[in-house]
């Protein structure tokens, strides 16, 4: 904002508060500075073109005293006062105004070389930009291909896996405690299964394996696993239609207290069956 | 004929008129006044006014600032007498405010002063 003002009219103005200080008063309103400038601006314009005005009238291009002297009387400004006027008064010279210095351009981080305009392109126009605005090159970070980086790198994730595996199984799990306090179980051991023979696992080879039903773990036994809650969800959905019935038919539907006790039974939040929220229970 | 001698009258008032200003004119190069020189021939160049000798420029100049000495000291008058008015109404007893009172020069003031100028101003209902 102050930034659009007139250089000249802002000077205006500095001179007026210059005159109503040498006058006596201490401050003025805002608004009344703006007033007596746009008075003073108007002032000055109008004399300059009563005086151009009568200057042209005479025939002359350049004006004289008598031209300013009859714009005075044109416009009704009483100048008989004025040599007193200069006399009584030491004016208040402004200071001088510094050269505003022009914002300094900041140079901008040059960043490779610009291109040159190629032949059907006007000189005139603005250049390219720098290189790396439009020019796209893809970069491959170089595979670190260092053996031994490889190995920690390999046995880091390893551990994390096992560990994150333990962890899980630890969650899911039945576990021995190290200790027989039962406080904290900072140190968790998977519980061992024990199976019936339990040289059988050693004597029969494992490491050729034919048949897929053979694996010990399968995808057979997650679907085995998953089925339970796959169950459990369907039942959610049946007591959501039956709850509807209810509402429709004001029939009360018991339902089956077995499997209701299944979900119960089931006290570890990683294995509980998902619970979906009820939208149409009010 | 009669016109004529009107003429003459009037050009003969002028010269007496003008010719204090004439002489003042001589001296004027010793004044500065408070506008600068640059600024009023910013504004007598943008109404076509382009004087050579910059004592015109300082005449009108001078001309200028006395016109709105005498507005604003019209102004201030107007200042000290409400003033004092709303003074004495309130408390006469402190008589010392009024010595080192400062003035400020409102549109309450400038608006009667500009009156007896033949110049009316009037407050715009909102700014936009």
């Amino acid at each position: 904002m102050e930034q659009q003002i007139n250089p000249y009219r802002k000077m205006l103005t500095t001179a007026i508060s210059g005159v109503l200080l040498e006058i006596g008063l201490d401050s003025a309103d805002r608004d009344v500075l703006e007033t007596l400038t746009e008075m003073l601006q108007a002032f000055i314009c109008e004399i300059g073109s009563m005086s151009r005005n009568y200057c042209e009238l005479n025939g002359r291009c350049e004006p004289v005293l008598a031209d300013v002297i009859l714009g005075f009387v044109e416009m009704g400004v009483d100048f008989s006062g004025l040599q007193q006027y200069v006399k009584n008064g030491k004016f208040m010279v402004l200071p001088t105004l510094q050269q505003q210095q022009p914002q300094k351009q900041m140079n901008m981080l040059q960043a490779g070389k610009k291109q040159p305009l190629p032949t059907h392109i006007f000189q005139h126009l603005p250049s390219f930009p720098d290189p790396h605005a439009y020019i796209r090159t893809p970069t491959h970070k170089q595979p670190v291909i260092d053996y031994e980086a490889i190995r920690e790198k390999f046995a880091i994730q390893k551990k994390d896996m096992e560990k994150a595996l333990t962890k899980f199984l630890c969650r899911t799990n039945p576990i021995h405690n190290l200790f027989d306090n039962e406080e904290a179980n900072i140190f968790p051991l998977i519980a061992c299964k024990p199976t019936f023979p339990p040289y059988l696992s050693a004597l029969l080879p494992q490491d050729q394996i034919f048949d897929v039903e053979d694996l010990e773990y399968t995808a057979k036994d997650q679907i085995q696993n998953q089925q339970p809650r796959k169950r459990l969800k369907s039942e959610c959905k049946i007591e959501k239609i039956q709850t509807d019935d209810e509402e429709e038919n004001g029939e009360v539907t018991m339902k089956s207290p077995e499997k209701e006790n299944l979900n119960w039974d089931i006290d570890n939040p990683y294995l509980a069956a998902t619970k979906l929220p009820l939208k149409g229970k009010v | 004929m009669d016109n004529e001698n009107s003429n003459e009258e009037l050009d003969n008032q002028q010269q007496t008129v003008g010719q204090p200003l004439t002489d003042f004119l001589l001296q004027l190069e010793d004044y500065t006044p408070t506008i600068p020189d640059a600024v009023t021939a910013h504004f007598l160049h943008s109404s076509g006014f382009e004087p050579k000798d910059p004592r015109l420029l300082r005449l009108i100049s001078i001309a200028a600032q006395k016109f709105i000495s005498d507005i604003a000291n019209d102004a201030l008058q107007h200042c000290k007498m409400r003033s004092s008015n709303t003074s004495s109404s309130h408390s006469s007893s402190k008589g010392k405010g009024s010595k080192d009172r400062r003035y400020c020069l409102t549109m309450e003031d400038l608006t009667p002063a500009l009156a007896e100028f033949g110049i009316t101003i009037k407050k715009p209902q909102y700014y936009v």
